[in-house]
Formats: C-alpha cells, structure tokens, sequence
C-alpha cells in the first residue's frame, strides 16, 4: 500500500473539478482489497473518517475531503472479465470509462452511458448514477449495473445482483421519498417500490459503501449512426425542433427515434467557434443529435430532412457526418463545451456558477426562457447548453467580480427553487456532493432527508465514509 | 471546366498499425480507414472553385473497393461524380500518377487538385509526377489560390515564409492546411451521393520504379527509471543524464 503523509505529494486529491477545495491527514493507495478492508476496519474501529477518491472529475466535491483520510482506489484499474456471449463486463472501480468504451467496441459490444468527461472512473459514475447524451435513449448508468460487490465500514462485503431479489429489507419498508418528474435524476437516494438494494448504492455518492468491483451490462454495437449538428436562427425553433424530435423518438409508429438531442445556445458556438470555424456567424443555436441505423436509411433521412426544414434549420450550414472521423469530430463538438467553459474561468480566474438542473418534459420550454432572462437581466454574461432531450439544462453563469458572484448565486438559488417547484430535480447528473447539500434541502423535506440519514446509520454506523455528501452532516445527530 | 479531385483512402492517424504478415504491408485488420485529411483541403477548393466559376467536379482515386467509401464522401460533400480506378496490388507513386493521369487526359480536366502528401506512406511526389506525366504546370503546398481566367496565383509555404507564385491552366495545385475549412456534408448532399454511381476501370497498367523490401516498426521506447524522490539522487541522474543519455 502506498500511503503519503505529506499533503504536498497528495494536493490534488484535495479538490476535484469544481475546483472545491478540502482537507486531509493522508492518502491511502490500497494495493489489494486485503489492504483496504483492513484499512477500513482499523478506521471505522478508530472512528476516522474516509473519503474516497475516484479520478477528480467531479463537479460538486464528492471526493473531496474535510478531514480523515482519503482512500485513492486508483490501483483497481483492471477490467476482469468480459462475457461476450451474456454482453457483460466485469470491472474494478478505477477502469477509465474512456478505456472502457473502447475495449468494448472493440468486440462489437456496447456500453451505453456516456458521461460527457470520459475519463472518470466507472466506480465514480456508479457511485453518482452519472448519464450523458445518450441517456436520453438508454437511460443513466443504473440501467447497466447488473451486479456490485461493495465494501462496508465494518469490512464485510456485500455482494449485490440485480437478479437475486434483495427487496425485503426491514429497514427500506418505510424508505419513502417523492421522485423528482424527470427523465433523469442524480440527487439522493434512489426509491421506488420494492427498492432492490443495488439501487439503492447506486447514485448513493460512497455513503453506504465502497464499490469495488461490478458487472456491467452491454449491448450489441450499432454500426451505422446518422449524426449531425444543425444550426437554427432562433432559439425558439430549435426547441420546438427538439421538442418535436423527442415526441417522434417515442412515438413508436414513427422511424425517427434520436439517441440523443443536445442543445447549445449561441455563447456556446462562440466559445467553440476558434475550434469548429465551420459554425455560421448567423446561428442563435445549434442541435447536435445522432441515430442508430438498422435499416430504412433513406427513409430515416428524410424524416429528419421534413422536420428540420419545417423548423427552419439553415440548411446550407447545417453538418451531416459521412464517415467515421466526422463522426468523431461531432463528438468532440459536444464534449468540448464544457472544458472550452472551464478552461476560460480557469485563465480569467473567475468561478462559474453552473446548473445541472431537470424539469418535466412539458415545463421546459418556458423554463428556459424563465432562466434566461433572469440570467441576463441581471446583466451576467453566461452560457447554456444540455441535454435539452431530457429538458436538462446546464446554465453556466460567468461572474467576473465578487459582486457578480453574489448575484450569481441568487440566481442559481432562484433557479432551484422554481425547478423543486415544477417538481424537478436540482442535479439531473452530477451528483449533490459538498457543494449542493444546500439545494438538495430545497428538493426535499428535513422528514425526508432524515430517512436517508437513518439508511447511511444502519450501512455506517460510526458515520466514517465519505461525509458531507448529499446529507449535511447536522442530520446525522437528529437520527 | 472540368476541376479533377484525387484522392486516397488512408489508415486514420489515430488508428494502431500493425504491419501485415508478408512483412512489407499495412494490415487493414481494425484499422479504420479515412479520406486523406490533405485531400479534404483538395476537395474543398475544387467545390469552392466550381461554385465561383462553374463547371464539374470529378473526384478519382486509384485503388480497391475499399476506396468507394472515401469517394463516397467526396460526392456526399459536392463533387458531381467518381471514378475508381481498380488495382488490387500495392503500387508506387509513379504506378498511381500514371494511372491518375491517363483519367485525367480522359477527363480532359484541365484544374487538378490534390493533397500535398498522403498520410500513409508519406512520399509527396504523386501529384508533381501526374503533372510531368501530363505536362501540366504544377504549384505545391498551397494555402492560398485564385483564378483569374486563364491566370493562376497561388500562396505557397517555404522554409521560413511564404512565396507567391503565378502559372496558368492547365495546372496542378496541391493542397496544404491553411487553404480553406472543409466543409461537412449538407443532408442533401448525403442523400444524392447515395443515388450516384461510382465508375469503375481497370487502372491502366505501369511499370513500379520502387518495391517495398521491408516495413518495421520503431523500437518500442525503453521503460524510464525512478533514481529517486529527493536531493540525493541529483548527482546520480546528471551521471546519468551525462553518460548513458548523453544528453548534457
């Protein structure tokens, strides 16, 4: 086990790419689970907290410490087995999702979650139940984990399978939340009837366990993708495009059915602009969406030909992939937009204040407009894009002052408030960690909350593991 | 005017290559193939130059079936029509330059784009010999072009600079980074790239100048050596540095 006491050799394990910053006495790099569970049981006996720490692509401080120790699983990082007549992986926590994908792919396989930062750990997606575009086809991380095995505070290991049922638990009858209205949804515990108990790890940001090795589900690979980005002259008809596309994609009679349907407002195309020098000056929007094609091609591309022209897209701009590096570079187009943000705060040294918000499907338009003016009329130069298929907005608002920061804030707050009112959810995707314990207490009741608190006792009873996520700490002393 | 686009279907920069079992070729087994990012810079001018001036774009390329789908591209991006000039068998640059020359006089194009060099093996000269074969004029590395009637001048980079050149048509230019952004495909152009018909011909046939003897790959880069977490180790490593890297 590699262990470093001197906090200048673990500085980085001390933030994440929120950029939240924290404190620990040590890190601890368990070579083998020998070595971490007697780590744990020493701790947990000590009463010392631990955090664990996935690869620090987070956005809300999940990984990163208060005080205690910090755990890096970074050397699991091998992929155990793969089943290519079941399509299933087997993997420890530290696999790169990146490496993951392309191992896969390479059997023809297929692992759908796609998290737009591809080099997060699996156990990290695992652990915030993390989805990206093609969530809105496939569904988060979830819908792929067929098995966990996971370590708790007092060294046992559980080993939890989706297909032996777990649903009896005495202490999960009375577990009883409201569920946001939306197609995604990443901010605590997961509840639904007959809770099975690997949903209940799953998105459970390290409170209940320490994940260390889970069986994925895997598809067969789609070889050929229709994928384009088309460019609108007004926003609103690129809502109404998406819109209109999402209705078609779930509507069975119709051959249009998007993988995903991703947004970008015209601030976005100025960022990406240096990059992507094909973007028309013109355009006030932008849709990227792809589709899988298994037969009727023509027919596929024409449906999507009428009901981009009915919304007007500028056709002689628009982009259509027409072979595999296109493909990719549309990709990058979406990816890139995030770190194109963060890459600009970071030289400005400004500190963005960005939304990870949902709202149901038939609220979102409007919301959106809401948003924006109150972004903009309170003078903030921001950003926005997202995953509008799941109507999942990321307002990223760019405050270059303290006072801006301060109004910032107000209207992240304000933003929240109206999504728990429309019954969504404040983060769809990345998780509550340090950073949004404050909203997640907007979404939900103290009652509420406290079952939650009740469930993190009964896996945790000397409350070690990663605390601070989701539940503020208080709670734990009123249960 | 006929406006002659050729191109080649190559390994993607970012894909492994693993040399094939006869020592002496690239195994296309999981390579994934691209259009010759060069060419794309080719094709884009040709379009461009149509849509300035008028006339047709035909886009050739020497090679297998293989070729199609980067022909295909090239048609779903604009260019009118394609024409695949068969050989199963590897040739040299001259091998691919007399066969592309004997489609371009059939042709009668008399503008001919291509891409400075092939990302594949790299040679730079088969646009160059397809004008000697030709007799046609030739500027290459070009970022910067305009026609003017008969008139061509043509930006070109050198060591160091940039040199202005002018000639006239017949001419072939081939095409650096820097000469325009390469467009995507419009859905239009998909769909109608779907309906064309790629032509196909035997390439006429050549005597190859350069056989390939052997292909290797560079020596795997050696593992490095940790001499060391603090000052002690300064004087080993300089010892190091000095004597086995010899590189201070």
């Amino acid at each position: 086990m590699i262990i470093k006491s001197d906090k200048s050799s673990f500085q980085s394990y001390l933030t994440d790419s929120s950029n939240y910053k924290g404190n620990a006495e040590k890190l601890f790099m368990p070579e083998s689970i020998q070595e971490l569970k007697e780590l744990v049981i020493d701790c947990n006996r000590k009463k010392t907290k631990l955090t664990v720490s996935g690869n620090g692509t987070g956005l809300t401080g999940g990984r990163v410490p208060d005080n205690g120790f910090i755990i890096s699983l970074e050397k699991f990082n091998e992929i155990l087995n793969l089943d290519e007549k079941n399509k299933t992986v087997t993997v420890q926590p530290a696999v790169l999702l990146n490496d993951l994908q392309s191992f896969v792919e390479q059997k023809n396989l297929f692992y759908p979650p796609d998290p737009t930062e591809r080099n997060s750990f699996i156990g990290g997606n695992i652990a915030t139940n993390a989805s990206g575009a093609r969530t809105f086809k496939y569904g988060p991380t979830r819908d792929y984990v067929n098995k966990l095995k996971v370590l708790n505070p007092n060294g046992e290991i559980l080993e939890l399978d989706r297909n032996i049922n777990d649903r009896s638990f005495k202490f999960l009858k009375n577990f009883n939340i409201k569920k946001p209205l939306t197609s995604k949804n990443a901010s605590g515990f997961f509840c639904e009837e007959n809770l099975h108990l690997i949903d209940l790890f799953i998105g459970s940001e390290g409170l209940l366990g320490i994940i260390i090795e889970a069986e994925l589900k895997l598809i067969d690979l789609p070889k050929e993708v229709f994928s384009a980005v088309a460019f609108f002259d007004s926003e609103n008809d690129a809502l109404n495009f998406i819109e209109e596309s999402k209705t078609l994609s779930f509507n069975n009679q119709s051959i249009i059915g998007a993988r995903g349907l991703e947004f970008f407002d015209e601030h976005s195309l100025i960022f990406l602009s240096k990059d992507f020098p094909n973007i028309p000056n013109s355009a006030k929007a932008a849709v990227w969406f792809e589709q899988e094609i298994i037969r009727n091609e023509d027919e596929i591309f024409e449906n999507w030909s009428f009901l981009l022209e009915k919304y007007k897209y500028s056709a002689d701009s628009a982009w259509f992939a027409s072979d595999p590096k296109d493909y990719e570079k549309f990709k990058d187009f979406r990816h890139s937009i995030s770190w194109k943000v963060n890459e600009y705060i970071a030289q400005k040294n400004f500190k963005k204040v960005g939304t990870d918000v949902a709202v149901p499907d038939k609220d979102f338009h409007d919301f959106y407009f809401w948003c924006k003016k109150l972004v903009s009329d309170s003078n903030l130069h921001f950003v926005s894009y997202g995953h509008f298929g799941n109507s999942h907005l990321h307002l990223n608002m760019l405050p270059k002052s303290d006072a801006e920061y301060k109004t910032a804030k107000e209207n992240y707050y304000l933003i929240c408030k109206k999504t728990v009112e429309l019954n969504g959810t404040i983060s769809a995707e990345h998780g509550i960690g340090k950073l949004k314990r404050e909203y997640f207490e907007l979404m939900y009741s103290e009652e509420e909350i406290l079952q939650m608190a009740k469930i993190k006792k009964h896996f945790d009873e000397n409350l070690i593991l990663n605390i601070g996520n989701i539940i503020d700490p208080r709670f734990y002393e009123m249960v | 005017m006929k406006i002659a686009v050729c191109v080649s279907h190559v390994p993607d920069t970012a894909t492994k290559i693993n040399i094939g079992s006869d020592g002496k070729t690239i195994d296309p087994n999981g390579v994934t193939y691209i259009v010759n990012p060069y060419d794309e810079f080719a094709i884009e001018e040709a379009l461009k130059t149509k849509e300035k001036l008028g006339g047709e774009v035909v886009v050739i390329s020497v090679g297998n079936d293989a070729n199609k789908e980067t022909l295909r591209k090239a048609l779903a991006m604009g260019a009118d029509s394609a024409v695949l000039l068969k050989d199963e068998n590897q040739r040299d640059s001259f091998g691919i330059a007399k066969a592309l020359a004997e489609e371009i006089k059939l042709q009668n194009a008399e503008l001919v784009f291509f891409g400075k060099q092939s990302v594949d093996y790299d040679n730079s000269i088969t646009g160059q010999l397809t004008a000697e074969l030709l007799n046609y004029n030739s500027v290459s590395v070009v970022v910067n072009l305009n026609i003017d009637g008969n008139k061509i001048t043509a930006e070109r980079e050198i060591e160091g600079g940039k040199e202005v050149v002018e000639t006239s048509l017949p001419v072939v230019i081939t095409a650096q980074k820097g000469l325009n952004e390469p467009r995507y495909a419009s859905l239009k152009g998909i769909m109608a790239a779907k309906k064309k018909t790629i032509e196909e011909k035997e390439a006429v046939a050549a005597n190859l100048f350069v056989e390939v003897v052997e292909m290797k790959k560079p020596a795997p880069k050696q593992a490095g050596k940790i001499l060391g977490s603090d000052s002690s180790a300064v004087s080993e490593l300089v010892k190091l540095l000095r004597e086995e890297a010899k590189v201070i």
